[in-house]
């Protein structure tokens, strides 16, 4: 995306009425933010590549956008506080297609109406001039000194609009969609340099930045930003990119979203939908994921002009852009087939690109023959352990030999992936989903023979459930009971569970039930699965360890050799690859040794 | 701040403490150990917020003061220090010297101000008890609490004192140990301590020593003319353990502890890895031991026992029990049934100690 007027500036003219009446009508200026919006906007528009933002009061006191873009001349920033003088477009065949953020020239005339509202300008640096406009009256001229590039500033905002002060909320909720839409303009914009300070404290700094996944770093925290999977994909002319979260953390931390349409934030539900769709069954119901979805598609298929705040857009066909972003997303996330051709596109951003393809069984089976992981020890049985040992070890009994598995040195990174060397790459394991592979198809096992182990408890769990989860309870109450939990009704919506399977000692038994429970409610799509193993895949997944969940050494090799004992270790019960390998070739290749 | 100490003494009052100086912290400080000087010598404290452990140790004080000291780096230092007197000094509030032999440091430290001050917890009116029944109570049952997370209250050990005895109690909500000991002069209370303080107590007072206990508004102290622990309580109430031990099991079982053990074990080796779940049939006489497990074999076994009652057939966790026979301080023990979905008991059999010692098992379902 290039910034509009970068190379030459068009002179500021006020717009035919016609022009101006077509564009939707509406106060651009309602509260402090979008004060900012504007301004930064105009900023944008001017070319600007570092722009600092400073606001005291929650923008009640003062709003100061300064820039380092194309400024004005005197005359045209007279003109600027006239209503409908606009620089950018000239007619209404310019209104279609249009590329810069302002075109209605409306924006510093209503602003300079309900505050004192100066303009610094210049067009090179050396003379410029500063324009004072208060309560919409113009009140000086002045020429100046100045750096090229224009600083707009507002202060006393509603000042002389007494209701509309009214309706402005406290300072910190004002600066909190201060601060709101400016991470928004930073992502749109990761080329600038922004700077945003509150009341003389600096919020942030973004350096311009190489990538979404760089500036998203400091907005989102760097942790988050690093857990996102990129998405990168053509259909026709619609391109969609961006960063959306994993299923598997979708819910842990406070949703963001935000949309782009040629470089635009939108509001555009209809995108969003299409994106969580893509997640499908991945998440449970209820929690949405946190994604930026950047949609790239001709200026002709789209029209921008159709909310005064300019969030939402009109597509030509919504229907088509909404199934490619859909299907974008299911492709980042490896729902579908096409996982090995994801992985040669290019995504220069994003690492999973490395480990295109999901592994053969036999990867587990082959690993590295050389050093053998020391075997756990089972505990110390001597008689007075009691007296002079400190806690005895977690109960693991040693795990039964398997003859062809020689278990290689594993690590756990990141709290996520079990990694290991194997003879000619290093070999990633999502613990997650290799869990839940595991678990499933114990499950499907249990089921089918009727003998999942169930622990009794002491203190039986009283869970009071909703009328639609207690509904779901009863349609499947024998397959829960097939999997290890009795319970029984206990009047009202609430069951008493007497026995739980026990699959791993971090095992939450309480929780998994319930979390089922949600997701077979939340479940309206008709499915082609049995409702066995649909059960079984849910319950897998809720009670498998998280990413996230640190693992102990022997807990991650019993996980190694249980996932090795599965059927298709290498896809987990979504379809997802739970193994992924980078080879050595790959890695001299990155690391420039060939 | 400036005091001379031998290079023992400070690896004995660091030993006491360091263990429980966290190795992460959003709190910089909590890396550092408080040094203090005292009319004998110095107090060293640490803490990671749950627990806090502080010692006194002998040292030669020439000027009285205080600071903070990172923690791994004295620790790192005192250990590969030279045998000679040790001086340690401070001016201003962060800045260490330690000299021993020709050997000297430079270190950072933080102000002794930032350092949290330990729980208000008072020792006017304390319980006395002696170290040795505190750690029995401890070694037996701390095991059976809880480390999964979603019940915060069975991660912790249950602690309570009666005017004659005191007893601890810890669950998993699977299985369940308890202890008790008779005490004199308690005043009844009760607390859930979590087992890693436990741990500590364990650790830090020997066996022989007499402890006073002091209480405050949500934590607890231990002492000894020496060394200091407070812990952090959880909050109950603790879940009702009496109302879930059997009175009325009518099936009893006496085996030989160490012949019991070995079969389990043995079984183990063919037992899920996940469940653990192996079936054991009671019949006059002789216990029945077998292991079925899809995709890796079978096994059984067996065992003469003394068993009086119908014969029952039931599943267990292999594993749970036999941390439980580890902890049984007889030769023989007793088990007591009532149905195959109801609790098992596990005792001593034939203990003259005058403490009492009782474990609790909840059975697996077994596949019919
Ligand atoms: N920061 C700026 N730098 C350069 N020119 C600006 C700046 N802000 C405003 N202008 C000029 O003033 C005109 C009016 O701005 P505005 O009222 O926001 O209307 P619009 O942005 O819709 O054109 C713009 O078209 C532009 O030419
Ligand atoms: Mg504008």
């Amino acid at each position: 995306m290039s910034p509009v007027g970068s190379t030459a500036r068009a002179r500021v003219a006020i717009l035919p009425a016609d022009v101006a009446d077509r564009i939707a009508a509406g106060e651009v200026v309602e509260r402090p933010a979008s004060v900012v919006k504007e301004l930064v906007e105009n900023a944008l528009d001017a070319g600007a590549m570092a722009i600092d933002v400073e606001i005291r009061d929650g923008g009640r006191a003062l709003i100061r956008v300064s820039d380092d873009g194309l400024g004005m001349p005197e005359e045209d920033a007279r003109l600027a506080i006239a209503r409908h003088a606009t620089s950018k477009i000239r007619d209404a065949e310019d209104l279609v297609g249009v590329g810069s953020f302002g075109f209605r020239g409306e924006a510093l005339p209503a602003i300079g109406s309900v505050s004192h509202l100066r303009i610094e300008t210049a067009t090179e640096d050396g003379a410029g001039v500063a324009v004072a406009v208060s309560g919409g009256t113009l009140v000086g001229v002045t020429p100046i000194a100045r750096r090229r590039g224009t600083t707009v500033s507002v202060e006393a905002l509603f000042y002389n609009t007494p209701a509309r002060q009214k309706f402005l909320r406290g300072a910190r909720s004002e600066w909190r969609a201060i601060v709101e839409l400016m991470g928004t303009l930073a992502l749109v914009r990761r080329d600038v340099r922004f700077r945003l300070v509150h009341d003389g404290k600096e919020q942030w700094q973004l350096p311009a930045a190489a990538s979404l996944r760089a500036r998203l770093g400091p907005l989102w925290g760097g942790e988050v930003a690093e857990r996102l999977v990129a998405v990168d994909d053509v259909q026709g002319v619609i391109h969609v990119a961006g960063l959306i979260e994993r299923p598997t953390d979708v819910g842990s931390t406070s949703r963001q979203v935000l949309v782009l349409v040629n470089g635009r934030a939108v509001r555009d539900v209809g995108i969003v939908r299409a994106a969580e769709a893509a997640y499908k069954s991945t998440i449970p119901a209820g929690t949405r994921p946190s994604l930026v979805l950047e949609v790239t598609l001709p200026g002709r298929e789209v029209d921008v002009n159709v909310h005064p705040a300019k969030a939402e857009v009109r597509f030509v066909d919504r229907w088509t852009v909404e199934r490619a972003v859909e299907r974008a997303v299911r492709r980042a996330l490896g729902t579908e087939e096409a996982i090995a051709s994801v992985g040669a596109m290019p995504r220069p951003e994003m690492p999973q690109a490395l480990f295109g393809t999901p592994l053969p069984v036999e990867v587990l089976r082959q690993a590295v023959p050389s050093a053998p992981a020391p075997l756990f020890e089972p505990e110390a049985s001597s008689p007075d352990a009691a007296e002079d040992g400190g806690r005895p070890p977690a109960p693991t009994a040693a795990p039964a030999a398997d003859p062809d598995l020689i278990v290689p040195p594993l690590i756990q990174v990141h709290r996520t992936y079990i990694a290991f060397e194997r003879g000619d790459a290093l070999v990633l394991i999502d613990q997650h989903s290799a869990h839940e592979r595991v678990l499933y198809e114990r499950f499907m096992g249990a089921l089918e023979r009727g003998d999942a182990p169930a622990q009794r408890l002491l203190f039986p769990l009283t869970l009071h459930l909703s009328p639609a989860e207690a509904e779901a309870f009863e349609g499947h109450r024998a397959l829960f009971a097939g999997l290890g939990f009795d319970a029984e009704a206990f009047g009202g919506n609430s069951v008493l569970v007497h026995a739980v399977p026990n699959p791993h000692p971090r095992f939450d038994a309480e929780r998994c039930l319930r979390e089922t429970l949600a997701a077979l409610t939340g479940d309206r799509l008709p499915s082609t699965i049995a409702r066995h193993e649909r059960l079984a895949a849910t319950v897998a997944c809720k009670a498998a360890v998280k990413a996230g969940d640190l693992l102990a050494p022997e807990e991650m090799r019993a996980l190694f050799l249980a996932l090795a004992r599965t059927t298709l270790p290498a896809h987990d019960v979504h379809g997802r690859a739970t193994i992924l390998q980078l080879t050595w070739d790959e890695l001299d290749r990155r690391f420039g040794r060939t | 701040m400036r005091f001379t100490i031998t290079r023992e003494k400070l690896q004995e009052g660091l030993a006491a403490v360091t263990p429980v100086v966290p190795n992460k912290t959003t709190l910089p400080v909590l890396a550092n150990l408080l040094v203090q000087t005292t009319e004998k010598g110095i107090r060293i404290s640490g803490t990671d917020l749950d627990i806090a452990v502080s010692t006194e140790i002998t040292a030669d004080v020439e000027a009285a003061g205080g600071i903070t000291i990172p923690a791994r780096k004295l620790s790192e230092i005192a250990r590969e220090l030279p045998a000679a007197p040790v001086r340690i000094s401070a001016t201003g509030d962060q800045r260490i010297t330690l000299e021993c032999g020709r050997a000297k440091f430079k270190l950072l430290g933080l102000p002794k101000t930032e350092f949290p001050s330990f729980p208000a917890v008072r020792f006017e009116k304390a319980l006395k008890i002696g170290s040795g029944d505190l750690q029995r109570l401890i070694s037996h049952t701390a095991f059976a609490a809880s480390t999964e997370e979603s019940r915060p209250i069975l991660n912790g050990v249950l602690w309570e004192i009666r005017n004659d005895l005191m007893r601890m109690v810890a669950t998993n909500g699977h299985r369940l140990a308890k202890m008790e000991i008779p005490v004199s002069g308690g005043q009844k209370a009760e607390h859930i301590i979590p087992p890693k303080a436990l741990e500590q107590i364990k650790r830090l007072f020997p066996a022989e020593e007499q402890l006073e206990v002091g209480v405050g508004e949500n934590h607890l102290g231990f002492r000894s003319p020496f060394t200091s622990v407070f812990t952090r309580l959880i909050e109950g109430p603790y879940p009702g353990y009496d109302q879930v031990i059997p009175k009325d099991n009518d099936k009893h079982a006496i085996l030989d502890r160490a012949a019991f053990t070995s079969a389990l074990r043995r079984m183990s080796v063919v037992a899920s890895d996940q469940t653990h779940r192996i079936r054991l049939s009671f019949n006059s006489g002789m216990l029945k031991f077998a292991v079925s497990t899809p995709d890796l074999g079978e096994a059984q076994d067996e065992l003469p026992i003394r068993y009086e009652g119908d014969p029952l057939d039931i599943g267990f966790n292999a594993n749970y029990l036999l941390e439980m026979l580890r902890f049984m301080p007889t030769e023989e023990v007793r088990m007591t049934f009532r149905a195959p979905e109801r609790a098992t008991t596990l005792e001593p059999e034939g203990w003259s100690d005058p403490a009492k010692y009782l474990c609790l098992l909840m059975p697996l379902r077994l596949a019919d």
